[in-house]
Formats: C-alpha cells, structure tokens, sequence
C-alpha cells in the first residue's frame, strides 16, 4: 500500500491536474491519515470541483472522521453531479442508520440496491434496517437511542432462520448456543454478514459494528508507525462482554463478542474459527 | 545532596519488563500520550509507542463504551512481529510491547497486579 502512495504522490506531483488523488486520497484514508486524505481531496476538488467522485471521496473521509452531516451533505452533491450513484445512496443510508432515521435510511438503500444490486454490503445492509424497522413496528423516523446494548444487557445467540442463505446465520455453527455473537463488517462499518441478537430480540449488530469498526483503522495506523507489521487481532475486555476483532479480506472487519465470563482462549479460537468461515464466504462473492 | 525521586510506578515496571518476551513497558497518560514513566529495552522508541498506544487504547476504550460493553479493561493487539498490551486507569495507561512469543497469559496477569498502582 505504501508504494501506490509513494507511485500516486510522484504522479500528482508530476501532473496536479490529474485525478490520480482520487486514489491516493482513498488509500490514505484507508490507512488512517484523515487529515493527509483530507487536503489531497480537498487540493483535487479546487481543480475538479465537477467530479462526482471527488466528492464521494470527501464525504467518505468526512463519514470516517465522525463528521456524519458534511459526509451527507457531499453525498448529496454527489448526487446532483450523478443521479442514481450507488455509493452516495449508500453512504446516505448509512448516515440516516447512524442518526436513528430508520425510514430514511431505507428508503436511500433500497435505491442503492436498484442501482447496484451486485453490491453485497448493500443488500446486506438493507436487509438490516429492514429488519429493526420491523421489530420498531415500521416506526417513524425518531432517533433509537437503545440502538447499541447496554453494558451487561444479555444477549442471545442469533435465531435460526428458514433460509440458509440468510447471511445473519453466517456464524451460527461457530458461536453455537453459547452467549457469543459474531459480525462480519464491511470497511465502512457495515455489517455483511452476522448477528447481534439480544435477549429481548432486538438485533444490534449494525450500531455494535459501527461504534467498532473504527479500531482498525487506529490498529492500522499505530502498526504502521511502530513497524510491527500487520495487525492480526485485537481483544478488548469490558465490564459486559469480551470483544475481538480480526481483518478479513477487502479490508472487512471481523467481530466476535462473547459473554465477559468465557475464557479468553476460548474467544481467540471463536475468532479464529469464525475468520475461516468469513474469507470463505467473502471468497465465494465475485 | 538528596537521592533522586523514584516513581511509584517503577517497580511494577521493572517487574514486567522482566518477562519472558516484554521489550518494555510504561505508564502514559491517556489523553495527551505522554510518558509518564518507563522501563524500555534498548532500540524501543518509547514517545512513540507511548502516544500511539495510549491513543489505540483510547479509541477501543471509547468504541466499547459507545457499543455498550461497558468500561474497557484489558485490551491486547497482536500483530505479524508483536503484541501490544494496555490497561487503564484514571487517566494512565500501563503499556507493554512484546515480541510475538511472549507468554500473554503471563504478561496480562501481572499488569492486573500492576495496573493497581496507577490509583
């Protein structure tokens, strides 16, 4: 990764009309440095300030760097440059989950889906908010503030369904019935796969991923700077539960959380176990 | 002439950068990342891995706040060429470095014992 950025930055260098900061920009946020990805987004939209991508490109940086309503507003220009982009609608969509706006966030994802039904993070996203928005009765758009779990709040294994390929049931044989649950993230916080069902049967698994998927990014940047090479794991133990996290393939995010009782081993082997059935899963998308 | 003041952290730094393994350790403050006291091996930057840590520290601690797992406790990361282990308290962090074959078992019970002296 560090050669691109090293290639891009000689390349805009040379030429700083070229649109080779789209990828640099992207490669530095994917690394962390939000700061860095910020003026080279910010350098190629004074010469670009047309390109719909560039501003997809703000309004990513703008999501990761907590910023939810400059990230919304970019997508939406994003929009007027380019109806229909699959990856604005996404994004907003994502905003809305993050503000509580159920209903909105939606209706942004299904036309995401429309215009990018090949886009698993998608689908799977919608099929969340779907699915809170009918455990909220089709509620209206108030904020869910009793969207994550409170410290200590039970939670259940995921139910099993009637389709196998429901991708909630991804890590069913791997948690098993015990008080353990597992997501699959994707790099924008989005759950792919995976469940987080609590014991009244609210599933929290997108605002649990969203809350965590940030740490990587932090992992990654710390691990670049102490040349320890790449990260492989992370445990954190809290109060409630404890959380592991593992990169998977595409700069996804694994999550396992596992009652604070069970032994830590147990935990990394869940991990473990559950990384195998991801890269297979992710392996089998094309 | 008077001795030199010695930290009350130094001896449960000393007592675990003695394991098998551990390259150093320090205590450091949470929110700016600056050292408050260390015990390092040769060859180990230690501002660096002192605001780096406590700020990866800080990120998870808050994140599993935010998910609703409650206050963090023991937090370790593994990597290709070694381990990064913190614990909190009021502010300080205890963190050590390891090489990949160090025995975190080992590692974490004694900075449980350890992390009681950060108050």
């Amino acid at each position: 990764m560090s050669d691109d950025v090293r290639r891009w930055s000689d390349a805009l260098a040379r030429d700083p009309s070229s649109t080779v900061f789209l990828q640099l920009g992207e490669a530095l946020r994917r690394q962390g440095q939000l700061d860095l990805a910020l003026r080279v987004a910010l350098r190629g939209l004074e010469r670009h300030p047309h390109l719909a991508e560039a501003h997809d490109l703000l309004a990513r940086i703008a999501a990761d760097s907590g910023d939810l309503q400059r990230a919304f507003d970019e997508w939406d220009m994003v929009l007027r440059l380019t109806p229909r982009h699959a990856g604005a609608l996404k994004g907003m969509g994502f905003v809305r989950f993050r503000e509580g706006a159920l209903v909105d966030a939606e209706r942004y994802l299904a036309e995401a889906a429309e215009c990018d039904g090949e886009d698993a993070s998608i689908a799977s996203a919608l099929q969340h908010v779907r699915a809170e928005l009918a455990e909220a009765g089709g509620g209206g758009d108030e904020p869910d503030d009793e969207a994550a779990p409170a410290a200590g709040e039970e939670w259940a294994a995921p139910a099993p369904t009637a389709s196998g390929d429901d991708p909630r049931t991804l890590f069913e044989e791997v948690v098993g019935e015990a008080r353990q649950a597992a997501l699959l993230l994707d790099a924008s916080g989005l759950v792919l796969a995976g469940a987080y069902i609590l014991a009244d049967g609210r599933d929290v698994a997108q605002a649990v991923g969203a809350e965590l998927s940030g740490v990587s990014d932090e992992a990654r940047r710390a691990m670049r700077h102490l040349s320890l090479g790449d990260w492989s794991s992370i445990v954190i133990e809290t109060e409630a539960a404890t959380v592991a996290l593992a990169p998977a393939p595409g700069d996804a995010l694994l999550v396992v959380a596992a009652a604070s009782e069970t032994p830590l081993g147990l935990v990394r082997r869940v991990l473990g176990r559950a990384g195998e059935r991801a890269r297979g899963w992710l392996a089998g998308w094309p | 002439m008077s001795a030199p003041t010695r930290s009350p952290f130094a001896d449960a730094l000393a007592a675990l950068t003695r394991q098998r393994g551990v390259l150093g350790s320090m205590v450091v403050s949470e929110s700016d990342g600056i050292v408050v006291d260390s015990n390092l091996q040769i060859g180990l930057h230690g501002s660096a891995v002192a605001a780096l840590a406590a700020s990866l520290y800080r990120k998870a601690r808050l994140a599993a706040e935010a998910a609703g797992f409650g206050a963090c406790g023991f937090f370790q990361l593994e990597a290709e060429r070694g381990r990064v282990c913190a614990v909190g308290r009021n502010d300080l962090v205890l963190v050590a470095v390891a090489e990949p074959r160090a025995n975190l078992g080992l590692i974490r019970v004694e900075m449980l014992k350890a992390v009681e002296t950060l108050g």
